[in-house]
């Protein structure tokens, strides 16, 4: 009853007389804190006596399906309350709070992200921490693991959305390059994961391997004009529209476009990247929220969770005894060692090490 | 009484503004009313499938009512300490007084991720508790509300008479009185428009409330942008046909309360 | 005569109690923190790190002065604010003018809520809207295939370049604007229109005369404010501008929602910020002279 103020009392006490300087601590040890000591975790359900877990997710509908499919019943059986933040960008409030402050106990992110913020500081717990307190990590995939701090627990390849009705289907990645789609096709702002994967693709296919920056820059100049869009949603009214005819995207989202009976299709890439949804866990976390971080990721992990939450979204689940949703299922998706074992995660901390000058480039072709 | 005839010069190039300013509504409201299974234009047949959807969604409907509370207190507070500040800009002969109203729409040249990040790490680093609380977000929409009804009050008094205060004053009314029965009348639709400004801008704002919006309960915009990042369906759109609704409501109802307080009063003073 | 003068004093005194609230406001929430913001401005670029240090720099200026980009995105930022303005101004007053107008209840209403109504629709929603009518498979270029005007698979330009976004803004700027003038032009005593009407003078002339030029304060205010809006709106350049039109509020957000780069992000900031108050400023003279003595 008094752990909800508690815990931002004793936060604020750490803090000490730190004032303006609090935030940028980035890196210092505190390992003899209470916060950084031992917990595990199980895989049974405890009783959290109504402690406030703080996790930073997607919003939206995504929101609303994931508190019905997963977090509202998680709060019964734990006797905790989930305070969920979908105010994306998460990174920049990472860094501002510092590692000691974490702003959130479990974080879902997108590769990228995490990783820039990985690198700026002694924020999570290692994939190895965690896995040892996630009995239902012993199930996944190697590739879930690829992160380096936390653990992924679904998936989708990167694919060209393309319209049906604007002649040939490609059939390779340099299809997007092809003169009929000057103008006409679409890809996404410096800033938008989509655009960081297309980025290290087009490296890959263009240059000697994935560092090749200097080809895909040279490539992506050749591509212009493109119609760069925002927000996902954005880039398939485009396509609904006809204004683009071939567009960066991603499999689940494409495909459910295509169900609701618009004109399109896609094709994977060759390279086969992928979008993935990872979970952190923050390392100076409380030890009753790291312990329900465990669970929850523990719970995120399960064959149950992740088949309901396939069947809604279309992702593919790292989770060997989960399934592949139907319509996926149609098409020869399958989830098994050799079928996963050709998907390729980029070399993301590549990436945002020199994130400044790809951005920097980035702006210049795109004009801006 | 005949209606004041209007040029037509005027008329005409009205009329085409009014449909600059309405057309792209008009599309969204009807793609929004679309039997089909995503947003698109000309609708796939009309129905109210989405605003049905909208309004049985409990994200949606819980982010509208939150948007809803926090533009209101935003506009109440907005609303008073920008009409006594131009009061104020109105009335002082002092040096600096350009400067001064200038420095109250600064919030608003700024980008709203400026401000909105600036506030976050000033709580953060201050550790007033303010920090991802609806307090905290709405001190920012304050900040990005006020300097609108400082310039719609302001524009009005500027365009007003201030010695019909002082005669009124002179013929001895109270300072009070005098405002609440001469000023207050005549600034009142700059009141009026500052008010709607403010509740506007707090109810739409996105970028301020980006690192300021408190876990639970986030405000429509950013909830209907996270929505938009993975689905492609007209809700966004059927949420912008219930605030539309919503707007004609209470314009409606609050003509309707003017009305009769005109013509209640007219029957006291008649009396 | 001092009892007198004791008076004023004390009235002066007491017009302080109107500000004061609102300054004490602005200093505690936005001077302190958008200062200290701007003061990390001259530290060494750090990724993630906000506070201000006593290592002091001027790199971050150099960097934007130093590359093309970010000044032709600075010039076009204020570009568009001043055409933004200009054009909102234009097709504002007539709608505004044609609302104070009408006098009667249930058609007032009715002009009001569609301006409401406009202004009510979220941004990302209404660019939709824009798309549709605008884009290269847009009504209007469907419409000036079907007449023949241009071919079959060709289209106009009409967004996802600079008219793009000025057109957006236009949109979003219009309502703010018709408000702003609405109040002002009701304000404006019709007795003076229909005295200079009664002198002789033609409609037009007397509107030119006597309604235009004390409609001043409510267009400079207006205009100011919808400057303000157009120089600091991140998501219409976005969107309507196809990424393709580079202001100050993309990069920022760039650099500070994306890549916390606080430094960087503070210095774009700092600029947008000096360039707006310069704009202000001569703006304010020019009305000053123009309005003899608003603001």
């Amino acid at each position: 009853m008094t752990r909800k103020l508690y815990t931002p009392t004793r936060r604020a006490l750490l803090k000490g007389g730190a004032t303006l300087g609090a935030a940028s601590l980035l890196s210092a040890p505190f390992v003899n804190h209470a916060w950084a000591q031992d917990v595990t975790y199980d895989g049974e359900v405890f009783d959290a006596g109504g402690a406030v877990l703080n996790i930073g997710e997607w919003g939206g509908g995504w929101e609303e399906f994931v508190r019905k499919a997963l977090t509202d019943q998680f709060e019964t059986d734990f006797n905790c309350r989930i305070n969920w933040d979908s105010s994306f960008p998460w990174f920049p409030k990472f860094v501002t709070q510092g590692p000691q402050n974490p702003v959130y106990d479990i974080c879902n992110w997108n590769l990228p992200n995490l990783t820039q913020t990985k690198q700026a500081g002694d924020f999570f717990l290692t994939v190895d921490e965690v896995r040892e307190n996630v009995p239902n990590a012993a199930d996944c995939w190697d590739f879930a693991f690829a992160s380096g701090a936390g653990i992924t627990w679904a998936y989708m390849p990167y694919v060209y959305a393309y319209r049906t009705d604007a002649g040939e289907a490609p059939t390779d990645f340099r299809a997007f390059w092809a003169e009929r789609y000057a103008n006409k096709r679409g890809t996404y702002g410096t800033e938008n994961g989509l655009m960081h994967a297309f980025f290290m693709a087009t490296a890959q296919e263009f240059g000697a391997d994935q560092y090749d920056m200097q080809a895909a820059f040279k490539a992506l100049e050749d591509a212009m004009p493109m119609k760069v869009s925002e927000f996902t949603f954005n880039m398939l009214s485009l396509i609904e529209r006809g204004e683009v005819d071939i567009a960066v995207h991603i499999e689940g989202e494409a495909l459910s476009l295509k169900r609701k009976g618009v004109p399109m299709d896609v094709w994977m890439w060759d390279s086969k990247p992928i979008l993935t949804q990872t979970k952190t866990i923050s390392r100076y976390s409380d030890p009753m929220q790291k312990k329900l971080a465990f669970a929850l990721m523990n719970r995120t992990l399960s064959p149950e969770f992740l088949n309901a939450f396939g069947d809604e979204f279309l992702w593919r689940p790292t989770n060997a005894n989960a399934s592949i949703t139907a319509p996926l299922a149609e098409e020869g998706v399958q989830n098994t060692a050799e079928a996963v074992n050709e998907f390729w995660v980029p070399d993301w901390d590549f990436f945002v090490e020199n994130k400044l000058e790809i951005t920097d480039r980035l702006n210049r072709i795109f004009g801006l | 009484m005949t209606e004041r005839r209007i040029p037509l010069v005027l008329a005409i190039l009205a009329i085409l503004g009014f449909a600059y300013m309405l057309l792209p509504i008009v599309v969204v409201v009807l793609a929004g009313l679309t039997a089909g299974e995503f947003l698109t234009f000309p609708p796939q047949g009309l129905s109210l499938r989405w605003v049905a959807a909208f309004l049985s969604s409990e994200k949606y409907l819980s982010s509208f009512f939150f948007s809803f509370k926090l533009a209101l207190m935003t506009m109440i507070v907005s609303t008073i300490l920008g009409t006594a500040a131009a009061l104020f800009l109105s009335r002082t002969n002092m040096v600096g007084r350009a400067a001064m109203r200038a420095f109250f729409l600064s919030p608003v040249v700024l980008p709203g991720v400026v401000v909105g990040f600036a506030l976050f790490a000033f709580y953060i680093s201050t550790g007033i508790g303010l920090s991802r609380t609806i307090w905290g977000l709405w001190i920012g929409h304050i900040l990005y509300s006020t300097p609108y009804v400082i310039g719609t009050v302001g524009a009005a008094l500027a365009a007003y008479d201030t010695s019909l205060e002082e005669a009124a004053r002179s013929l001895g009314a109270s300072p009070w009185r005098a405002f609440r029965k001469v000023t207050l009348p005549n600034i009142s639709q700059g009141i009026q428009a500052g008010s709607i400004f403010a509740f506007i801008v707090s109810f739409g704002q996105f970028e301020v409330s980006l690192f300021l919006s408190s876990p639970n309960s986030e405000p429509l915009p950013i909830a209907m942008y996270n929505s938009l990042r993975y689905q492609f369906d007209p809700s966004a759109a059927a949420a912008g046909i219930f605030a539309i609704t919503l707007v004609i409501a209470s314009v409606l109802l609050t003509n309707r309360l003017v009305n009769l307080r005109t013509l209640l009063e007219r029957r006291q003073d008649g009396s | 005569m001092s009892a007198l003068s004791t008076n004023v004093f004390a009235q002066a005194r007491m017009k302080w109690l109107l500000v004061v609230p609102l300054l004490a406001f602005f200093v505690v929430f936005f001077v302190i923190p958008v200062g200290l913001l701007f003061a990390t401005s001259l530290n060494p670029q750090a990724i993630g790190q906000v506070a201000v240090t006593a290592d002091l720099t001027l790199d971050n200026y150099l960097r934007f002065f130093s590359r093309s980009n970010y000044l032709l995105a600075a010039g076009r930022s204020v570009i568009l604010g001043v055409i933004v303005a200009a054009i909102t101004v234009v097709v504002a007053y007539p709608m505004a003018y044609v609302i104070a107008k009408t006098e009667h209840p249930g058609r007032n209403t009715f002009l009001l809520i569609l301006v409401l109504a406009a202004m009510q629709l979220d941004m990302v929603i209404r660019l939709y809207g824009m798309m549709v009518i605008l884009g290269d498979e847009g009504l209007i270029n469907q419409m000036l295939r079907g007449l023949g005007l241009i071919g079959a698979e060709s289209s106009v330009q009409l967004m996802y370049n600079f008219m793009g976004v000025v057109m957006g803004l236009v949109q979003f700027a219009l309502p703010f604007m018709i408000l702003t003038l609405v109040g002002v032009i009701r304000g404006i005593d019709p007795s003076l229109e229909e005295a200079a009407r009664s002198l002789g003078a033609s409609r037009r002339r007397a509107f030119l005369r006597v309604t235009l030029p004390m409609s001043m304060p409510g267009i400079l205010s207006g205009s100011l404010l919808v400057f303000a809006l157009s120089i600091s709106s991140y998501i219409v350049p976005a969107l309507m501008g196809g990424f393709r039109v580079g202001v100050l509020p993309i990069h920022i957000f760039q650099q500070v929602a994306e890549g916390a780069r606080f430094q960087f992000g503070a210095t774009i900031a700092v600029i947008l910020f000096v360039l707006s108050a310069l704009a202000v400023a001569i703006y304010l003279r020019l009305g000053r002279r123009h309005s003899g003595g608003l603001a």
